[in-house]
C-alpha cells in the first residue's frame, strides 16, 4: 500500500488522504446500506431479527443512520474538503500528520459505533446516540480536522477563498457547535450518560441539533461539494457567483431556526413550533437557491451529457435536492404535519434527500475523483457508471413511492375514528395494511445497494495498475 | 384530438413527431385536450367512491363517501388535474429558452396534456377501487408518462436529444414539486372542510 502510495503521490497536494477517505466513502457506503436493506426487510418480515438482541431492529437502526450519515457521509465530505481546499487554495494541506490522524480517528469512531450500538449502548438522542467516551473522540478528532482545513485556507496561495470552502467551513463549524451542545451530558458509567438538559429543553436541544445535522452536516456541506465538482465536470463556470454567496448566508441565517418543527404538538410552547414552522417555510428560498445555481451551470452542458454519466448523478441528485426542499418546508406545516408525523412519509421524506440528493451527488463526485486519485484518464468502465446510475435512480423512486402511500395511509387511518367517537382502526392494522409498501421498499433499497457493489467493483478495477480503462465510450453510445 | 390519445399509446414516437407539425392553430384547440380527458377519472372516481367503495387491510366493511362529499371532492379533483397541467405547461414553456427550444404557453400547455395521457386513460379504475392494484396500474401509467416525456420533448421542441433528457429533467422535477404541492393541499383541505364523509 504505501509503494501504490508513493508512486501516485502528487507533487504539490495531498492525495493519500483524499484517496484514503474516497476508499472508504465506498466501503462505508456498502456497509450503510446494507444493514439498511437488512432493517428494512425486518419491517416487512420480523423473523429477520432471528431473536438476537443485537440484531434487533431498535439497535441496528441507529447503526444503519449512524453509518450512512457519519460513515458514508461523512468520509465523502472528508474526501472531498480536503480535495477542494487544497485545489481552490493552491496549497497542499498545512499538516499530512493531522490530515491523517483525522482519518485514522475518524475511522476508529466508526468503528466503536459498530460495536456499541449491536451491544446496546446508546443516549437515546437520535443521531447522536454515540455514548460519552466517542463523543469526546469526536471532539477531538473535529478539532484537528477544523485545524487542518482552516489552516490550509489561511495559507492559501489565492486571494480569494472559493464559494465551496465557505460552505464547508460553515459546515465544519456548525457541526462542531452542534455536537458539543447537544452531547453534554454526566457520565454514570463508561457506557451511560444522562444529558444536562431536562424534559422539554432536551427535547428542543435535541431537535435544534438534529434539524441541523441535516441542514449543516447533510446540505452545507454536500452544497460545498456541489460548487466545486458541478462547474468541475460540467465544465463551465458556476451560473451566478453572487446567487450562491446570497444563499449561502440566507441558508446559514436560517436553518439554524428550522429544529421545532420535529415537535409539533408536543409539550414545547406553541409559539416556538410556530415559530419553527415559519422559520422552515422560508428555508425553502436559500435551498432553492442552490438547486437553481446547480441546475444552470449544468443546463449548459447538455452536450456532454451523452458519454458522461457522472453529470447525470449531479443533475438527478439536484432535482431530488430541489424537490426534498420542497417537501421539508410543507411537512413543516402544523396541519401537514398532524397528518404526516410518525408516519412512513417522514421516512420517504428523509431517503429522498439521503438517497436522492446526498448519495447521488457523492457517488458523482467520487466517480470524478477515483481517476484523479489513481492515475488514471477515466473510470475503468461508464458503462457500469450508467448502469450503477439507472439502478440508484429507480431504487430511490421506488423507496419514496412506496413510503408516500405508506405514510398518507397510516396518516389517514390513524385519524378515522366512527360516529360514536371511536378510533375505526387498531394502530396493528395500520400495520398490516403497511405489509406491501414495505416490500416495495426493501426492493428500492436493495437496488440501491447492489448499485454500490458496482461501483466498489468500478473503483477496483481502476485502482488497479495492470487493466487499463476500457475503450472510449463513444463506441458504446453508438451500440 | 382522440387519435391522440391512441397514437400515444400504440405509436408514441411517430404520435409526437405529428404532433410537432401542426399548425398554431390545432394547438389552441388542444389545449382544451387536458380539460375533456381529467373528466375520465374525476367520473370514474366520483362513481367507485360513492357507488362501489372499497376496503382497508383485513377490515371487512366496505368503505363509501356519501354522493355529496364524492361529488365535492371530485369536482376540486379535477381542478386539480386542470391546474397541475396548466401550471406544467406553463413551466415548460418558461423553461424552453434555457434549453433552446421556441414555445409558447398554449405549446408547453399542449405538451404537459398530451404526455398525462396514460395518467387519465387508467384514472377509469376509479370505477373499481382497489388500494394495491390501482397502485400497481398506477405506477405503470407514470412509467408511460415519464416515457412519453422524455421522448416527446426532443421532437416537439426540436432541439437536440440530449438537452431534451435535461429540459425533460427538470420538466419531472416541476412535476414532483406539484405531487408534493397536491399531497400538501389535500391535507390542508381535508382540515378546512373539504373532510370527506362516509356513509355508515
Amino acid at each position: 500500500m504505501s509503494e501504490l502510495n508513493s508512486t501516485l503521490e502528487h507533487p504539490t497536494y495531498n492525495y493519500k488522504v483524499v484517496r484514503q477517505f474516497t476508499v472508504m466513502t465506498v466501503v462505508w457506503g456498502i456497509v450503510g446500506m446494507l444493514v439498511g436493506v437488512l432493517i428494512a426487510a425486518q419491517l416487512a418480515w420480523p423473523a429477520l431479527n432471528f431473536d438476537l438482541p443485537w440484531l434487533h431492529f431498535g439497535r441496528l437502526r441507529p447503526l444503519h443512520t449512524n453509518a450512512v450519515i457519519f460513515a458514508f457521509g461523512g468520509s465523502a465530505l472528508f474526501a472531498t474538503s480536503y480535495y477542494i481546499v487544497q485545489r481552490t487554495c493552491q496549497v497542499r494541506l498545512i499538516s499530512d500528520k493531522l490530515a491523517a490522524l483525522t482519518f485514522w480517528g475518524w475511522q476508529l469512531i466508526i468503528l466503536l459505533a459498530a460495536i456499541s450500538f449491536p451491544m446496546g449502548w446508546t443516549s437515546g438522542k437520535e443521531y447522536a446516540e454515540l455514548e460519552w467516551p466517542i463523543d469526546l473522540l469526536i471532539t477531538v478528532v473535529w478539532v484537528l480536522y477544523a485545524i487542518t482545513f482552516f489552516g490550509t485556507i489561511v495559507k492559501r496561495k489565492t486571494d480569494h477563498i472559493y464559494v465551496a470552502n465557505w460552505f464547508l467551513g460553515a459546515f465544519i463549524i456548525a457541526v462542531a457547535v452542534l455536537h458539543i451542545i447537544n452531547s453534554l451530558a454526566i457520565p454514570v458509567g463508561p457506557t451511560k450518560s444522562y444529558s444536562i438538559y431536562a424534559g422539554t429543553v432536551d427535547a428542543m436541544v435535541q431537535w435544534w441539533y438534529g434539524h441541523n445535522a441535516v441542514g449543516f452536516f447533510l446540505t452545507a456541506g454536500f452544497l460545498g461539494m456541489m460548487y466545486y465538482f458541478v462547474p468541475k465536470q460540467a465544465e463551465r463556470p458556476v451560473y451566478s457567483y453572487r446567487l450562491s454567496i446570497v444563499h449561502f448566508w440566507a441558508l446559514v441565517a436560517v436553518y439554524i431556526w428550522a429544529g421545532p418543527h420535529h415537535l409539533h404538538y408536543t409539550a414545547l410552547p406553541d409559539w416556538a413550533q410556530s415559530l419553527g414552522m415559519v422559520m422552515s417555510l422560508i428555508l425553502l428560498a436559500p435551498s432553492w437557491g442552490g438547486m437553481i445555481n446547480g441546475m444552470m451551470t449544468l443546463s449548459g452542458a447538455w452536450h456532454k451529457l451523452r458519454h458522461d454519466p457522472i453529470l447525470r448523478f449531479l443533475i438527478v441528485s439536484l432535482s431530488f435536492y430541489g424537490m426534498s426542499t420542497f417537501e421539508g418546508p410543507m411537512m413543516s406545516i402544523k396541519t401537514v404535519n398532524s397528518l404526516s408525523h410518525y408516519t412512513d412519509w417522514t421516512i420517504g421524506h428523509v431517503h429522498s434527500g439521503a438517497l436522492g440528493w446526498v448519495a447521488m451527488i457523492s457517488i458523482g463526485c467520487i466517480y470524478h475523483l477515483i481517476p484523479i486519485l489513481f492515475g488514471k484518464e477515466r473510470m475503468y468502465s461508464t458503462s457500469l457508471i450508467n448502469t450503477h446510475f439507472w439502478m440508484s435512480t429507480i431504487g430511490t423512486v421506488l423507496y419514496i413511492a412506496s413510503m408516500w402511500v405508506n405514510g398518507i395511509m397510516q396518516g389517514l387511518m390513524w385519524r378515522a375514528y366512527n360516529q360514536d367517537g371511536t378510533l375505526t382502526y387498531t394502530f396493528a392494522e395500520s400495520v398490516a395494511a403497511s405489509y406491501p409498501g414495505y416490500v416495495v421498499r426493501v426492493i428500492g433499497g436493495a437496488i440501491f445497494f447492489a448499485g454500490m457493489l458496482i461501483m466498489a467493483y468500478n473503483l477496483y478495477m481502476t485502482s488497479r495498475r495492470d487493466v487499463a480503462p476500457q475503450a472510449a465510450p463513444t463506441a458504446a453510445a453508438a451500440a | 384530438m382522440i387519435q391522440h390519445t391512441f397514437g400515444l399509446l400504440v405509436k408514441p414516437s411517430a404520435q409526437w413527431r405529428t404532433i410537432a407539425e401542426l399548425p398554431e392553430k390545432s394547438l389552441n384547440t388542444l389545449v382544451l385536450y387536458p380539460c375533456i380527458m381529467a373528466i375520465l377519472p374525476a367520473v370514474a372516481w366520483y362513481y367507485g367512491t360513492s357507488q362501489v367503495g372499497w376496503t382497508v387491510g383485513d377490515h371487512g366493511d366496505t368503505v363509501r363517501l356519501t354522493t355529496a362529499s364524492a361529488r365535492q371532492i371530485c369536482i376540486l379533483f379535477y381542478l386539480a388535474m386542470v391546474t397541475s397541467v396548466a401550471i406544467i405547461g406553463y413551466f415548460i414553456h418558461w423553461m424552453s429558452a434555457t434549453y433552446g427550444a421556441d414555445s409558447s404557453i398554449t405549446k408547453g400547455i399542449v405538451i404537459a396534456g398530451l404526455t398525462a395521457t396514460p395518467l387519465f386513460i387508467t384514472g377509469l379504475v376509479g370505477f373499481h377501487p382497489v388500494l394495491w392494484l390501482d397502485l400497481l396500474i398506477g405506477v405503470a401509467a407514470i412509467s408511460w408518462s415519464v416515457y412519453l416525456l422524455y421522448l416527446g420533448i426532443p421532437i416537439v421542441m426540436d432541439i437536440p436529444e440530449e438537452r431534451g433528457f435535461l429540459f425533460s429533467s427538470a420538466v419531472l422535477a416541476i412535476a414532483l414539486v406539484i405531487l408534493i404541492a397536491l399531497m400538501v393541499s389535500s391535507v390542508i383541505l381535508w382540515e378546512y372542510g373539504a373532510a370527506p364523509a362516509f356513509t355508515d
